[in-house]
């Protein structure tokens, strides 16, 4: 690998961006050749797909699963793409659910990406009907707004749910699992089938010693403009006021706050007690026009305790979840469909969830996503 | 005797890391170790359950967005790392791939984040040579660090027709194009908006690049009328007993076909038709989605944003990925005149209603057939709980835990 470097940057240069190498750049022959010509698909187990060109060329893609947050180290991602030159046509994809496709030219190569990866011990898998992906977000990895680590929670889910995703366990459809660690909900989308979203369960404390860096100095600057710290409150329950002494006091309203963690975003010197964050899990969501189309999911348990590195408490609803879709879905209905079928309050009471203020679940008439466009369809 | 002494958090953490280090499923834990990653940061926070980070101050010249720094609450850790720009469909050469590696070995602590949520490929680096890592990105990679707060963040197509054969437009060649667009390419280092914008395209109705709920602007594949019919083909794969017709009548969540047994006839109301895809991935490639076809334009989901979470809204059906281009300006410019800071692009709908985009949609993109957008529930992601709700759902999931994991 040539790396001369021979940087003389003019550092204003910068300012340009560099907009990324053309995509066509990236893509085999065969794929530019058959480019927006495929007319057919079979699958090969649950993992390897074949896609068929009207020009007669074939090529079959290897799904491989990889760590929470597609964390890889150099040294791994080296021995992966050494596979991708000696068995594929030197080319990958990195998928939305935080997994890597290897692309080639026929099922022998195929089946050998397979054996080589799974020697390595990445499990490939995660087409039709199974597991597709658990995704999350970095949380305490880098993140400064998470309040539960999403990348253990994943690992965890992973090292429980792994039979769905090689296929060794069929589900009715397939499933996406979303982990993240605060309401930002970074770890992909709401609108996923099952998502665990960690919070707060508590209105925030501000630091006493260091909420100042936050506020401004004087109380006068607040009769000119509001800082975000407050701003950003969607509920009002983060108030400012002048003290005595000419600084600036702030209060949150505990009856009030929603803990959306809005005011944690812009920062971070707010407190919170770790014995009352947890997550909370919601179900039936989907982007896809399939089946009654795209939704927001229903929040189906408020609250459950974090306890790392085990986590139980969110594995076993997690899967209790599964088990309740898997045993009575009909082939090919998504936990979302499932649920509409059988009414949220059915699903609710097999759950057995205690049902308070925070998961009532109404039901609503769902039109989302190209349904809103149904007049001119 | 002398007491057991308490393990510290970090001797705790450590521990917890050993657990994630065991199962079937590829360690994380075991990659961070194959790298300079400050593991006993991330151990510490894990045992403490509390994030050990806190955001850093860190510049690099002339270099606006793309770049996020962190120091560790007890000051002993920094970590930067840089998201860079993906080529579209994030499909990777081994050569490009080869030069990330490279780049990472010589400026970073070889670790890398290969999907990132927003679309970008994420560079762990060291902040000593954090400067001439922008420059080894942009020369030796080709492509930059950038998306990062209130700018334009990664755009995200789906592979489409490099790998699809339900692509209805090409969204690869749509991401391409809207990203380097000098309407849009002139914001991509600055960061002038009130929160940040995202562009996702999807080439179909099932929605792949998750358009519909996680993009500001959201491009998604449609058509008009009903899918088209090869009753021949169909014919056939009827005979050869790969579809049930009867099956596909049944299953069709717009109740839109009919099976006609005398003639061996589909028929499919386009009036009815919801584009569920339902019929057309059971029966590809007799049943194909309809020749006239439309780019649907939705904007305003998000997960974060000022009044929580909300799915996109319909504004009209495009007949090509140029037509965008002027509504994302107009609209752009009423975002950054209107909405105020950390609002999205569905809270200024929320709060200034609709009309904020049909005006835009009326001047833009007159004569396209328009939505009728649905309205949107609140949904509340977090809550505030009392002690004693806490321990109901407490004592409801002990008994959960009882039921997979036995006693113990």
């Amino acid at each position: 690998m040539g790396m001369s470097l021979a940087i003389t940057p003019e550092p204003k240069d910068r300012m340009n961006k560099r907009i990324p190498v053309p995509f066509s750049t990236q893509l085999p022959e065969i794929i530019r050749n058959n480019y927006g010509r495929w007319i057919d698909r079979k699958f090969h187990g649950n993992g390897i797909i074949e896609h068929i060109s009207e020009t007669g060329d074939r090529i079959f893609t290897v799904k491989v699963g990889l760590p929470s947050n597609s964390r890889l180290s150099v040294d791994t991602l080296e021995k992966f793409v050494d596979i991708a030159d000696k068995y594929g046509l030197g080319v990958v994809r990195s998928t939305r659910g935080m997994n890597l496709e290897f692309i080639t030219d026929s099922l022998d190569k195929a089946l050998k990406i397979k054996e080589e990866v799974e020697k390595l011990g990445f499990p490939v898998g995660g087409w039709g009907r199974s597991l597709w992906h658990i995704t999350s977000c970095t949380a305490y990895l880098t993140c400064t707004t998470a309040v539960v680590d999403a990348p253990s929670i994943t690992q965890v889910l992973y090292n429980h749910l792994k039979p769905y995703f090689t296929g060794e366990i069929e589900l009715p459809a397939k499933l996406m699992i979303f982990v993240a660690g605060c309401p930002n909900v970074c770890g992909g989308t709401l609108a996923g089938d099952i998502v665990v979203v960690g919070h707060y369960g508590q209105a925030p404390k501000p630091d006493p010693e260091r909420i100042k860096f936050c506020l401004p100095t004087s109380a006068e600057a607040l009769k000119k403009v509001t800082p975000d710290v407050a701003a950003v409150c969607p509920v009002g329950a983060i108030k400012l006021f002048g003290k005595p002494d000419g600084t600036v006091g702030i209060e949150v309203d505990e009856r009030k706050c929603i803990a959306c963690s809005r005011c944690k975003n812009v920062c971070d010197y707010f407190d919170w007690d770790p014995n009352k964050i947890g997550v909370a899990i919601f179900a039936g969501g989907k982007t896809s026009n399939t089946g009654t189309g795209p939704r927001l999911p229903y929040k189906v348990i408020p609250w459950l305790p974090v306890n790392p590195p085990e986590y139980r408490e969110v594995v076993a609803a997690v899967r209790k979840i599964v088990d309740i879709w898997r045993g009575e879905a009909k082939p090919g209905e998504r936990l979302g469909d499932y649920i509409d079928r059988i009414g949220i309050d059915e699903f609710m009471s097999k759950l057995g969830v205690p049902r308070t203020r925070h998961n009532r679940c109404e039901e609503a008439s769902w039109n989302f996503g190209v349904r809103q466009f149904i007049t001119y369809m | 005797m002398s007491e057991q002494k308490t393990p510290s958090d970090l001797e705790r953490g450590m521990k917890m890391l050993e657990y994630l280090e065991g199962g079937p499923w590829p360690s994380y834990v075991k990659e961070l170790r194959k790298t300079k990653y400050p593991i006993e940061a991330y151990a510490e926070g894990l045992a403490k359950k509390y994030t050990p980070w806190l955001s850093g101050s860190f510049r690099v010249r002339y270099v606006f967005s793309g770049i996020l720094a962190r120091r560790s609450r007890d000051g002993k850790f920094v970590e930067i790392h840089f998201r860079t720009y993906a080529p579209a469909g994030r499909f990777y050469s081994t050569s490009y791939l080869r030069k990330v590696i490279e780049v990472a070995k010589k400026y970073g602590i070889e670790l890398l984040e290969l999907g990132g949520n927003t679309g970008a490929l994420v560079m762990n680096m060291i902040a000593e040579k954090a400067d001439e890592a922008v420059d080894a990105i942009r020369t030796i990679i080709g492509t930059d660090v950038g998306g990062s707060g209130d700018t334009f963040r990664e755009f995200y197509a789906c592979p489409g027709p490099a790998l699809c054969e339900f692509a209805l437009y090409d969204t690869l060649h749509a991401m391409d194009y809207v990203r380097s667009h000098p309407a849009i390419y002139r914001y991509l280092n600055t960061q002038m908006f009130p929160y940040k914008i995202k562009f996702k395209f999807s080439g179909c109705p099932m929605d792949c690049a998750t358009a519909n709920s996680r993009s500001d602007f959201a491009l998604i594949g449609t058509w008009v009328g009903a899918p088209e019919v090869d009753q021949g083909l169909l014919r056939k794969m009827v005979e050869e007993g790969k579809i049930n017709p009867k099956e596909l009548v049944e299953s069709c969540p717009s109740k839109a076909i009919t099976w006609d047994e005398e003639r061996k006839e589909l028929r499919i109301d386009g009036s009815k038709c919801l584009k569920a895809m339902n019929c057309i991935r059971k029966a590809f490639p007799a049943i194909k989605p309809g020749k006239n076809r439309k780019i649907a334009l939705l904007v305003g989901a998000h997960a974060q944003g000022h009044f929580g979470p909300k799915l996109a809204r319909a504004v009209a059906l495009l007949d090509s990925i140029e037509d965008v281009i002027p509504f994302a300006t107009e609209l752009i410019n009423k975002y950054m005149e209107l909405a105020p800071r950390r609002h999205r692009i569905g809270d200024m709908i929320i709060r200034r209603g609709f009309k904020v985009i049909s005006e835009v949609a009326d001047k833009t993109l007159p004569n396209k057939p328009r939505g009728t957008p649905s309205a949107h529930l609140r949904v509340s992601i977090a809550a505030v709980l009392t002690d004693d709700e806490r321990k109901m759902y407490e004592d409801w999931s002990r008994s959960l835990v009882r039921e997979y994991f036995g006693e113990g």
